[in-house]
């Protein structure tokens, strides 16, 4: 593999280069100094590109938001005349993606696409190219290092196509330059495609690059007993205590699951107006109880305690039996938007010390 | 592309009224090409709309071989089901499917077939019934015990009776409330048989009706002797897709919509008891 050196001062050129082929998603500072992942607007690149942020700290929101939007237009109809309304499948840049997230993504690509493959989800990332930048800003409830999902990523051994955990292009902060690794034909091809890229590359820029992950893996200070819990999951030895103990906390609210980089759920309304109207998607949360309310009253997952197992157990062991690998990510989002103190963290200290 | 999130539009041949708040439709698909690919099983379900209001999962009760229309039977539970209701001969619904995964009828060849449905719980083992009755030589004797809370939520008598007469066939019907004409049995649907009654060594039983019914009944026939496989339960979940994404019928790493509807109770076994159960 041949890496690349991408001058932070050419970053800006290389984006107003793709934008002609690619729609752009990139974090941009927002209001009171968030970061959100989002497309960056045409007509607007060179004021929206001033407020582009790649060492942020978090995003609260995953960029799961690009293939599985929080709110869908599933068709259109008039009387009973439907008009399907799948997105069109541009190519999309997702460029300054965190590793843990890249996990997420591929988590749902994977979710989306098997058995019945999602034509909604298939159009929004059948052509998505994915630049992960290294994280060298862990925060305290980040533990992406016990799940295995970053701060970086191993670059594979020989370019082919993308292994489906696998990112595309991978930057490292080497100070005034990022050292750009390639993981697959696309990615390669973006390289060379783009004059942006310098294919001189010192020797000292790949040592600082090796340095720099090291660093950023040892900035992650949360350790937990990830493999442990997932075991412990798997063999059905949680419990029902631990869950009730965080029912008696737990408001209920889904905030956890909404800012999940790998929940998938959803739920189906129609909107009319007159004869014209819309039916739509929208994320669900299984925290709610009316999430297996059936019309007729019975409700399977009434308990509070039980949603609440349904969580973890859906993540630590069922996602884990089902793909070979746990659903949680280690971005710690749950618990830095927990108004009540919960995260998967401190659920999976706890049955790793059972 | 097939998208199979969008509906067929189907209109309503009929409607043939059960009980005080459920309903028989039969339904046609307005594409003669539809209509003549639309292939189920017994034990599928199709995903119903009313564009504007909802849509809501229900069981084919028809057999396959009746291929002029569908069967619905829907009871006025909810938003979307009690707009259904308001539809007539000549209205339209959407559907889209058939979905999940049926009873295998090959299960059923040469064993005795016992049927055990609390209300509207009937409507999806009906169709198989219908199918049994229609390959009669290929299965062994054919035994039905139904539950209703009273008289008036009988649904399909005309078929209770006719299932009646038919060659090796039985039918019982119990009522957990009686009214002052009812002469038959009063009691839970567990109540029905004697456990020397059936023979567990060459039967295989299908169960639909209330989650609470499901219980008490799967405890009887393991009772009585039958095999965990030998016992196949149709679960009803609240669902949205009904194609394995939106979550909502999830029991443990299973989907009742396309793992289920109908689950054997031996597969039911290695899920959480407290999510098929309660």
């Amino acid at each position: 593999m041949r890496e690349r050196l991408l001058r932070k001062e050419r970053i800006k050129d290389l984006c107003m280069a793709a934008r002609r082929d690619w729609e752009i998603y990139l974090p941009l500072e927002h209001v009171g100094g968030d970061v959100q992942f989002v497309r960056l607007e045409a007509d607007e690149e060179i004021e929206s590109l001033k407020r582009l942020r790649l060492d942020y700290d978090s995003l609260v929101i995953p960029p799961k938001t690009v293939a599985f939007p929080q709110h869908e237009c599933l068709f259109r109809f008039h009387r009973n005349e439907i008009t399907e309304t799948v997105a069109a499948p541009n190519r999309k840049l997702l460029f300054g993606v965190r590793a843990c997230d890249l996990k997420g993504i591929r988590f749902l690509d994977d979710f989306f696409r098997r058995g019945f493959d999602d034509p909604y989800y298939r159009a929004r990332s059948a052509n998505m190219l994915v630049v992960v930048t290294v994280c060298t800003r862990p925060q305290p409830y980040c533990f992406c290092t016990s799940a295995g999902t970053g701060p970086s990523l191993p670059a594979p051994r020989a370019i082919g196509q993308r292994s489906n955990t696998g990112f595309d292009l991978q930057m490292t902060d080497i100070g005034e330059a990022y050292l750009v690794e390639t993981g697959s034909a696309q990615g390669q091809h973006f390289v060379d495609h783009y004059g942006a890229f310098d294919g001189q590359v010192p020797p000292e820029a790949l040592e600082r690059a090796h340095r720099a992950k090291q660093e950023a893996a040892e900035a992650v200070h949360l350790r937990v007993g990830f493999d442990r819990a997932v075991q412990r999951f798997c063999e059905g030895k949680v419990p029902q205590r631990v869950y009730e103990r965080m029912a008696e906390r737990c408001i209920y609210c889904g905030g956890c699951v909404y800012v999940c980089p790998t929940c998938s759920c959803f739920g189906v309304f129609d909107e009319k107006n007159e004869d014209s109207g819309m039916r739509c998607r929208v994320w669900d949360a299984c925290m709610f109880e009316g999430y297996t309310r059936q019309a007729g009253g019975h409700n399977p997952r009434f308990a509070k305690w039980a949603r609440t197992a349904r969580r973890y157990e859906h993540k630590l062991k069922y996602d884990y039996l089902e793909t070979g690998s746990s659903s949680c990510v280690g971005c710690g989002r749950c618990l830095a938007s927990c108004p009540v103190n919960i995260g998967m963290s401190q659920v999976i200290q706890e049955v790793a010390s059972l | 592309m097939n998208n199979e999130y969008i509906p067929c539009p189907a209109r309503v041949a009929s409607v043939r009224k059960e009980t005080p708040d459920t309903s028989t439709f039969a339904v046609v698909f307005q594409d003669e090409a539809r209509a003549a690919s639309f292939k189920h099983a017994p034990g599928q379900f199709v995903q119903v709309s009313v564009l504007g209001v909802g849509e809501v999962p229900i069981s084919i009760a028809s057999p396959p071989f009746h291929r002029e229309y569908l069967e619905l039977t829907i009871r006025a539970a909810g938003k979307v089901t009690r707009a259904l209701h308001r539809l007539g001969p000549g209205d339209r619904m959407h559907i889209r499917g058939p979905y999940g995964t049926p009873f295998s009828f090959e299960q059923a060849r040469g064993k005795n077939l016992y049927f055990i449905a609390g209300g509207i719980g009937l409507a999806p083992l009906r169709s198989l019934i219908h199918l049994a009755l229609h390959r009669r030589g290929e299965v062994g004797a054919i035994r039905i015990f139904y539950g209703a809370r009273t008289p008036d939520d009988i649904c399909f008598n005309q078929d209770l009776k006719r299932w009646h007469d038919a060659p090796d066939t039985q039918v019982r019907v119990s009522v957990d409330k009686p009214d002052e004409h009812w002469q038959g049995h009063v009691g839970v649907v567990t109540s029905l048989w004697q456990t020397h009654e059936l023979e567990p060594s060459d039967g295989v039983t299908y169960v639909c009706g209330p989650a609470v019914m499901l219980r008490y009944v799967v405890e009887k026939l393991i009772r009585t002797g039958f095999r965990t496989d030998d016992i196949y339960l149709v679960l009803e979940r609240y669902m949205k897709c009904g194609i394995g994404k939106c979550g909502h019928c999830n029991i443990g790493a299973r989907f009742v919509c396309t793992d289920g509807p109908v689950f054997s109770r031996s597969r039911l076994g290695g899920l959480p008891a407290r999510e098929w159960l309660l």
